[in-house]
């Protein structure tokens, strides 16, 4: 399969058309089928991938607007392949753990696949253009879902959600012009293809506007501190498989975009702006683990502790060395299993009980202990315990980062800390104690339609947690190549200090 | 002697006659005469200036604005006439349906 | 060989999931035994790798690559060398007691299952932690014990918060998170010094880190020294860290006397013995932990003088012992640290056994005030916790003579008088506490009547299982010379000056002196008949000493408290009053402009046609500007 790249997109793409015709009780094995599919496809370009490689492959390439120089470009590498089976994966699972009771399931899933399709093309995409065409549509299907299956100010939020992330784009959108203008009076002719930019050696100062011109993009879909408030709203109103897919794949878009973009097309401004970057990393990681604690609503806990943990990724980030780049990355998948396996354990007792305060509940780990045991690991990988798939990603970020600044790694250490503050109070506020609601006493625990959905992710957080070198290996050759690209490429005598090519990369040479 | 910059200024002066006409008139028919006070002050500079730079092309173009006002009125007119019969007046302040 | 040490290392990993099977059940007596086994099977395998290490020589293992990535390559390695196999069997030794004992202990818990599946996961971890051959190994074996204790502690999850005047430790579920948010801020240090570590040399393993130690700054030691200690005094519990141990007695008693006695807390004196080439270098922080840990000796001795709570005394006392074996480590006698943790950890998880027994006779009551002449009904028990209080005070000839009277001739050696005297004093306090609980348990009159408890002994398999520990409490110090001989193949040999050698026997002397003393008072005191003193117990000095310095109190009002209030602020204050706020203001401005110029669009055209006149002659003006700017 030459162009299975273009397959992974437009599957689902028909298949969501097709959904419009299909029956509407045969309309979820149909979604999970198609959703399988694509799922055991992604798996497939993992198993063709060659692992050694770290550049882009499966690469395909097709004249749109040849004037213009923008084209229907697709390639992969371990940076963004792993992402792509994630995003597979999760919308799987999240398809899989639908509620019976969902009005107009048959609309959901429909959109989800169209959210799939975005999600998957952006992860894909190597031109500018097209990158931005899926970026934007992604908006669209998760302004539908907030909007159409949320909760009581969903309207609220959904805008909100739309139209702060619609406003940052834009910004991000006049930086690509600019970066195809500069390219094509220097080369002479238009290209918005991302290899073709690479090669571009900007001057620093046109770097530094165009960092915070992409940075505003992505930074508010990161969401990056003081950017952050459209997020509680959306999983706060968002349903079960909306906050999921939010959490697990649409948020990694921004930190996605840190790595494709600002780090190879602006070294030297990247490094420039590593401080102010690592202090609102910092604010994010400390500010939002506290308001998490604060929190009255689980899904509010959960849906501020990925601000946290999405600011010790971007430490890793801006780590500028393989072992914190590569770590963010993986940090990125662990975040996103994670968290997405915290939305759907939310979502179930949601589900039974139709409410999400942790003051409602209480003991419930004697009630439902098979749903105590999952809520438990799984919150254990999200504090960071060695073993499961959540410290590898955090550990390694955090180290990268001590190379660039060990203080400021201190400070977002603090992560490892207040997380379990946080997550522990929430555990022993839901499942400790005695049971204290007369309704809470007979709940059920988990049904096999939940299980389906959240073993997977479980055995999935500690299989990598314990054996993450399939995974790592091909991040990191991927990584390394852009390090040593970046290097390269860096002309301040700043940005060459910093940036840390590995041991393997020089000895390679 | 008479030169390009009297065409221009009688073409200004006419142009910000029409101009005042526009704003200030509140009957349709007399709008409808500003504007074409306003035309032909542009035919005039394009005439002027046309024989100035030795070039046809403002001419034709003074040409072409007189057969499009003439189209123009026409078709105005019409309108205005079908207006009148529906609503009795000729008057701006009358209609004000697209009031944000 | 290789086999050896995984089937130790995996055995109790194998129990622990094949209980973890049943985990949901009601108790199945073949899950109790069966991770007994296992354990017992791992006991075996750790003796046969300390007797191979100690004919033939260490053994290495890799398992697996972990994480790769950049420079950084960590495996799944293990050393048993002749620190980690003393530490294995050790631990392998009371796990094995420890669960042949809880199947009695837990024998009526509907947890049963649950409970040997999380107690056989700490034994893992332990056994990860010491078999490590690199710090991030390490690592995981120290936040594997950590989330063990915290299973553990909260083992009876279910119960309610109660005040601090009701219960110390206000609920299980409490403490266990008590428990781990501290050890997690110590681990942060840890992580710190990894990082100097990895970023310095280059590697995480042991061996390379050690050989570069001469090759690094002094200022850069000192760092790594002291981060890594940071690390050290969170699992051991140090001063400041240590509020955490006396809570978690909310565990069961079979959890307090493997995890926070015999095995887990010892884990920052492992690392600090393990870490001894480095610590060997810096002798600044090396006496600044043996300053730290005198302090945590006679700061916990005097605590336990006043509690009446019986776990509590051996939890304070076990933080004692921790400060006696860090003052060790500190001052360089390494191999005496190790040899006061394998020694303590026998007593230590004997006692704390034997108390499982006691609250076992008195239906879970933990207050000695209410308990006394247990000696009739519980011959075994008492005999059992006389051996080890005997031990603990440093009787001769019990174990914990030889090797804290060797720790006190240390401190004697090294001139540090100060501490010499602090430990000296500790010593004697150890003794009277020790008795005092002995002697209010078992002799004295018998209170427990007139509160309606039938106490009675427990079963004679528990009694048994028992033995190995209290066989061990009496004869362990007798292998002293050969203990040394073993492990300074290892751990740096440390030899007494001639003038301390002339001393030694004074030494002795007054140590037994003042530790004899101090049961003397204790029997004089409590031996007869519970005496109390309203005017002591209402004085300032008996106050501070039971209400732990107020430390817990202080903590919670100067930081649990504020850090909450701070959340509630960043939450409803900043990022809604401000943060969002701010957002939302943006979006209002802009929806104000366009309300308020939606007037414009009065519907009528003459109006529209000023705005397009007005408009116009800007265009018109801005474009003559440009235009004789050029």
């Amino acid at each position: 399969m030459e162009n299975i790249l273009s397959v992974l997109i437009f599957f689902p793409l028909v298949a969501a058309m097709l959904g419009f015709v299909v029956k509407k009780d045969s309309i979820r094995v149909y979604g999970i089928t198609v959703a399988a599919i694509e799922f055991l496809l992604t798996l497939w370009l993992w198993f063709s991938f060659d692992t050694a490689n770290g550049g882009f492959q499966f690469i395909e390439f097709v004249p749109l607007i040849s004037d213009f120089g923008i084209n229907y470009y697709l390639g992969v590498d371990g940076i963004s392949l792993f992402i792509i089976v994630m995003a597979a994966l999760m919308t799987l699972l999240g398809i899989v753990a639908l509620g019976e009771n969902i009005k107009d399931l048959k609309n959901m899933i429909i959109t989800l696949l169209f959210l799939e399709v975005a999600m998957i093309g952006v992860f894909v995409s190597l031109d500018a253009i097209i990158f931005y065409l899926f970026w934007e549509f992604s908006l669209v299907p998760m302004l539908y879902i907030i909007g159409a299956w949320g909760g009581e100010k969903r309207l609220y939020a959904a805008i909100k959600f739309f139209i702060y992330t619609f406003a940052g784009s834009l910004i991000m959108l006049v930086g690509m012009l600019y970066i195809a203008y500069v390219y094509q009076s220097v080369a002479g002719v238009w290209s918005f293809s991302l290899t073709d930019w690479y090669a571009l050696v900007l001057p620093i100062s046109v770097q530094k506007w165009l960092f915070w011109a992409f940075f505003l993009g992505f930074a508010i879909k990161v969401p990056m501190f003081p950017f952050h408030t459209w997020l509680p709203y959306a999983h706060g109103q968002a349903p079960t498989v909306g906050s999921v897919i939010l959490a697990a794949v649409l948020l990694k878009m921004g930190t996605y975009g840190f790595v494709r973009f600002s780090l190879p097309l602006f070294p030297d401004a990247s490094v420039a702006y590593i401080l102010p970057v690592a202090v609102i990393a910092i604010i994010m990681i400390i500010y939002t683990a506290m308001v998490a604690y604060a929190q009255k609503d689980m899904k509010q806990v959960i849906a501020y502790s990925s601000i946290s943990h999405m600011g010790v990724i971007m430490l890793g980030v801006f780590a500028m060395n393989p072992e914190g780049i590569t770590g963010s990355v993986f940090f990125m998948l662990s975040h996103g299993l994670v968290s997405g396996a915290l939305f759907l354990l939310v979502g179930v007792i949601y589900d039974r009980r139709h409410t999400k305060m942790m003051s409602e509940f209480g003991g419930l780990a004697s009630v439902m202990p098979k749903y105590a045991v999952i809520f438990g690991i799984i919150l254990m990988a999200s504090v960071g315990l060695p073993l499961t798939m959540g410290f590898v990603g955090e550990y390694l970020s955090l180290a990268g980062f001590f190379k660039v600044s060990p203080v400021l790694t201190l400070l977002g250490g603090f992560s490892i800390i207040l997380g379990a503050v946080y997550m522990l109070s929430l555990y022993k506020k839901s499942f400790f104690g005695p049971v204290t609601k007369e309704e809470n006493k007979k709940l059920h625990d988990l049904t096999g339609r939940e299980l389906a959905a959240l073993v997977p992710l479980v055995a999935i957080v500690i299989w990598l947690g314990i054996y993450p070198k399939p995974v790592l290996v091909p991040i990191d050759n991927s990584v390394k190549a852009l390090v040593a690209f970046m290097d390269q490429k860096a002309q301040t005598p700043e940005a060459k200090r910093i940036i840390h090519v590995s041991r393997s990369t020089k000895e390679a040479k | 002697m008479i030169g390009l910059s009297h065409y221009l200024i009688l073409s200004a002066i006419l142009f910000s006659i029409g101009l005042v006409g526009v704003i200030r008139r509140r009957n349709l028919l007399m709008l409808f005469f500003a504007t074409e006070i306003m035309l032909n002050a542009a035919n005039i500079a394009f005439a002027a200036l046309s024989s100035y730079m030795h070039d046809l092309s403002g001419q034709m173009f003074a040409f072409f604005i007189i057969a499009v006002a003439a189209s123009e009125v026409a078709v105005g007119l019409g309108l205005l006439i079908l207006l009148y019969k529906k609503y009795g007046s000729l008057d701006l302040d009358d209609y004000t349906m697209l009031r944000g | 060989m290789e086999t050896l040490v995984y089937i130790a290392l995996f055995a109790p990993l194998v129990g622990s999931l094949f209980a973890a099977l049943f985990g949901m059940r009601p108790k199945t007596l073949w899950t109790g035994v069966v991770t007994s086994l296992l354990l017992f099977v791992s006991f075996l395998a750790s003796a046969m790798l300390l007797k191979h290490v100690y004919t033939v020589g260490a053994v290495h293992a890799e398992l697996m690559d972990w994480i790769v990535a950049g420079d950084m390559r960590v495996p799944f390695g293990f050393t048993v060398d002749e620190v980690t196999a003393v530490m294995m069997t050790v631990v392998t030794l009371v796990s094995t007691v420890v669960h042949i004992y809880s199947n009695g202990y837990m024998e009526h818990d509907k947890g049963f299952n649950r409970f040997f599946s999380y107690l056989s996961a700490f034994v893992f971890s332990m056994l990860v932690l010491v078999m490590s051959d690199n710090f991030l190994g390490l690592f995981i074996g120290w936040e594997g014990v950590g989330v063990c204790s915290w299973l553990l502690i909260g083992f009876w999850y279910h119960k309610p918060d109660v005040g601090r005047d009701v219960n110390p430790s206000i609920s299980p579920s409490w403490a266990a998170n008590e428990a781990f948010i501290m050890n997690r801020i110590a681990d942060l240090g840890m992580l710190i010094g990894i990082f100097l570590i990895y970023w310095n040399v280059g590697s995480l393993n042991y061996q390379e880190f050690f050989a570069a130690v001469p090759q690094l700054s002094h200022g850069m030691l000192v760092l790594i020294g002291i981060m890594l200690f940071i690390g050290a005094m969170g699992k051991s519990a140090q001063f400041p860290l240590h509020t955490w141990l006396a809570d978690a007695m909310e565990g069961p008693t079979p959890v307090s006397a493997l995890i926070h006695a015999a095995t887990m807390v010892t884990a920052g004196v492992y690392l600090v013995i393990r870490a001894h080439p480095l610590y060997s270098e810096i002798p600044e922080v090396s006496y600044f932990i043996a300053v730290l840990g005198t302090f945590v000796a006679i700061f916990a001795a005097s605590m336990a003088l006043v509690n009446r709570d019986l776990k509590r005394i051996i939890a304070y006392s076990t933080l004692s012992q921790l400060g006696y074996m860090f003052a060790a480590a500190g001052l360089g006698a390494y191999w005496v640290a190790l040899f006061h943790l394998a020694a303590h950890a026998f007593f230590k998880a004997l006692l704390f056994l034997g108390a499982g027994n006691v609250m076992h006779a008195m239906n879970d009551e933990l207050d000695i005030f209410k308990m006394g002449g247990l000696k009739k009904v519980m011959r075994w028990t008492y005999t059992y916790m006389g051996v080890a209080s005997l031990a603990l005070a440093g009787i001769w000839p019990f174990a914990g003579f030889y090797s804290k009277d060797t720790i006190l001739e240390a401190a004697f050696n090294e001139q540090s008088y100060g501490i010499w005297f602090v430990l000296w004093l500790t010593a004697g306090l150890t003794a009277f506490y020790s008795f005092r609980l002995v002697f209010l348990t078992f002799l004295s009159d018998e209170r427990y009547k007139q509160y309606g408890f039938h106490p009675h002994e427990v079963q004679k398999y528990v009694l048994w299982a028992m033995f190995p520990l209290g066989l061990l409490a009496v004869i362990f110090g007798w292998w002293k010379e050969e203990f040394m001989a073993f492990v300074t193949r290892l751990l740096p040999a440390y030899e007494m000056s001639e003038h301390t050698e002339h001393m030694v026997w004074i030494l002795i002397i007054v140590t037994m002196a003042i530790a004899i003393g101090g049961i003397v008072v204790a029997y004089i005191m409590y031996a007869k008949r519970l005496r109390r003193n309203e005017r002591i117990e209402q004085s300032l000095p008996y106050r501070i000493l039971s209400n732990q310095y107020y430390i817990p109190i202080f903590y919670e009002k100067a930081f649990a408290k504020p850090y909450a209030e701070l959340s509630d602020i960043a939450w409803k204050e900043i990022d809604q009053q401000v943060v969002d706020a701010t957002v939302d203001g943006i979006a209002r401005v802009i929806e104000e402009t366009g309300d308020g110029t939606r007037r414009m669009q009065t519907g009528n055209l003459s109006d529209y046609l000023k705005w397009m006149a007005a408009g116009a002659l800007i265009l018109a003006v801005l474009a003559i500007i440009v235009a004789m700017n050029h």
